[in-house]
């Protein structure tokens, strides 16, 4: 990864070079016995906020950091806009990452740590005062961070991400610690990225409600395995569904098969339908004379959706699949 | 390359930890210094007479010591990066992890310079008008106490740079903090007394640094002379230098 080893060639030969794409093809990370990311593949588009979802351990921040060339995959390749980091031209005026809110030194003051960033990317230190006024922290720019709450970290380390004015943004758990006004302000900001500027914004989080408001696909991982990609609205489909209680089910199922929906049993005896309103399913119970004894739309909620998906060991189906 | 050495220049200098170590650098070279003239002359010391060549240089010389505080600005450095992780947005800023590890061994080398230059500054500001009071002249060529101060500055440079090295190698800091004093305390000292492996011991740091300076360290320790000492140190310096480029290279940062 350094100056004079570029091993393999930068350049990504599988997709088309896009400005602002993230892909990940095949990342695996093995850590001694542990495979901490697995054969993990997805793509993140410009102009969108994607979440990057997944429980504490999942593998996020090791994807990251195979991505921001931090770490070095076991197999497989991590590029933005095509490039693996280390090839990127002036990676830090075109992607901001921010990996935890903690890469601080304590004794440092948040404007003094904003200037040795300038200093390294070779942007002018007035640079320092403009994001600590974009993330409003003018007011604690001479404290030393030791002071700052996680919420004003969180902030610290988004302004150290735009120093460069970047095109791509990386941020893992960047909800972390913010109070609701602050997400909704970070909501705000993200979307005015993605939607006006038409920037790229991945932001990692273990719980999806902190971000279902703020992302427009996910990318949703358990135990460095990609478990779903897509959009929020494909998983909010998949998760609703219609419930149905019937004692002849293999008759249900036979009859809804012109539906083009899946019908899986549910473990408490009832069936899940996926892919039809309660309505459609009720008409065709009706035609077929299939006898019903219960009949609504599937209460799970997106957060249900993402535990189910993520908790269980095993091949869970990708749902919407 | 400019950029980078600014910001390991603003690294050092936005903290406090670097103005502490500088003054803890001073303290100890004065303590030598002060320590020689003041019990020069009593009773039963073994010490030649200030007046003479050796003990004028060895007086000179003894703020060369101030290199265990070198080293560990060093060591802090580079193991704060990883402490703090701000290892993580330097490297994000320049990927290019050789260039930044060169940056910070120049910026290291500087800070050892500037310490060495202030204690041996220190050590003329006190010798000059405490020599001056006894009547006594200092023998700035023809004793060497000049080649003796100019020594302490290269022995403090070159383990600052050291330290580096040993920061990349043990990132921890606590740990690489306490291995570097326990091995120039007490390893290399053992060595020096076990005769299997007595003849390596001028080939140590710490006793290439005692060769530069002239200083005695220990009794009946063959040393090399100055220059072979200087180049054995800077030897060691490149050394670890040359690990810790390696190493940044092909570890991950955490």
């Amino acid at each position: 990864m350094g100056a004079d080893t570029p091993g393999c060639e930068g350049l990504s030969s599988e997709p088309p070079r896009v400005e602002g794409r993230i892909v990940a093809s095949g990342l695996t990370k093995v850590f001694g016995a542990i495979k901490a990311v697995d054969g993990l593949s997805f793509t993140v588009e410009p102009g969108s906020v994607t979440g990057f979802l997944g429980p504490n351990g999942a593998g996020k921040t090791t994807t990251l950091r195979m991505i921001l060339g931090l770490a070095a995959p076991t197999s497989g390749t991590g590029t933005i806009s095509g490039l693996t980091y280390a090839h990127l031209p002036a990676p830090g005026r075109t992607v901001g990452a921010v990996l935890e809110a903690t890469s601080f030194h304590p004794g440092r003051s948040a404007r003094n740590h904003l200037r040795v960033f300038c200093a390294a990317a070779g942007l002018p230190d007035r640079r320092a005062d403009e994001v600590l006024e974009l993330v409003g922290l003018a007011q604690a720019a001479r404290f030393p961070v030791h002071g700052f709450s996680l919420g004003m970290r969180q902030r610290l380390g988004l302004a150290t991400a735009l120093l460069g004015n970047p095109s791509v943004l990386l941020l893992d758990e960047p909800a972390n610690g913010l109070d609701p006004e602050g997400i909704a302000w970070l909501r705000g900001l993200l979307r005015h990225f993605a939607d006006v500027d038409g920037r790229t914004v991945l932001i990692s989080s273990h719980v999806l409600s902190e971000v279902e408001q703020t992302v427009d696909r996910v990318v949703i991982i358990a135990r460095g395995r990609l478990i779903y990609e897509g959009t929020l609205t494909d998983l909010e489909g998949a998760s609703a569904g219609v419930v149905v209680r019937t004692p002849t089910p293999d008759q249900l199922a036979a009859a809804l098969a012109p539906l083009n929906v899946k019908v899986t049993a549910r473990p408490d005896g009832a069936v899940a339908v996926v892919g039809a309103t309660p309505d459609a399913v009720g008409h065709v119970a009706w035609q077929a004379h299939v006898e019903l004894h219960e009949l609504r739309a599937g209460s799970s909620s997106l957060e249900e959706t993402f535990l189910r998906l993520t908790a269980d060991p095993g091949d869970p189906p990708a749902p919407g699949a | 390359m400019i950029n980078l050495l600014r910001a390991e220049w603003r690294k050092v200098t936005t903290i406090k930890l670097g103005w502490a170590m500088l003054l803890g650098a001073m303290a100890l070279a004065a303590l030598g210094v002060v320590a020689q003239i003041a019990s020069n002359g009593v009773p039963r010391s073994a010490a030649l007479p200030l007046t003479s060549a050796v003990t004028q240089k060895s007086i000179a010389a003894s703020a060369s010591t101030a290199y265990l505080f070198s080293i560990v600005v060093g060591i802090i450095l580079i193991t704060t990066e990883f402490r703090h992780f701000t290892s993580r947005p330097t490297f994000l800023i320049e990927p290019r992890r050789g260039l930044v590890i060169v940056a910070k061994i120049l910026v290291a080398a500087l800070v050892g310079i500037i310490y060495g230059v202030v204690c041996a500054a220190l050590t003329a500001a006190i010798m000059i008008p405490w020599f001056a009071a006894k009547g006594i002249t200092i023998g700035w060529i023809n004793y060497g106490v000049l080649q003796s101060l100019i020594s302490d500055i290269i022995v403090i440079a070159i383990f600052a740079v050291v330290g580096v090295g040993v920061g990349v190698l043990v990132r921890n800091q606590i740990a690489a903090v306490i291995g570097a004093l326990v091995y120039l305390f007490v390893l290399e000292p053992l060595v020096n007394i076990i005769p299997v492996i007595q003849n390596v011991y001028p080939y140590l740091p710490g006793a290439a640094a005692a060769a530069i300076t002239g200083a005695t360290r220990g009794a009946g320790t063959s040393h090399l002379d100055a220059l072979q000492g200087g180049l054995v140190l800077l030897g060691w310096g490149l050394l670890f230098a040359a690990c810790g480029w390696i190493l940044t290279i092909r570890r991950d940062i955490p």
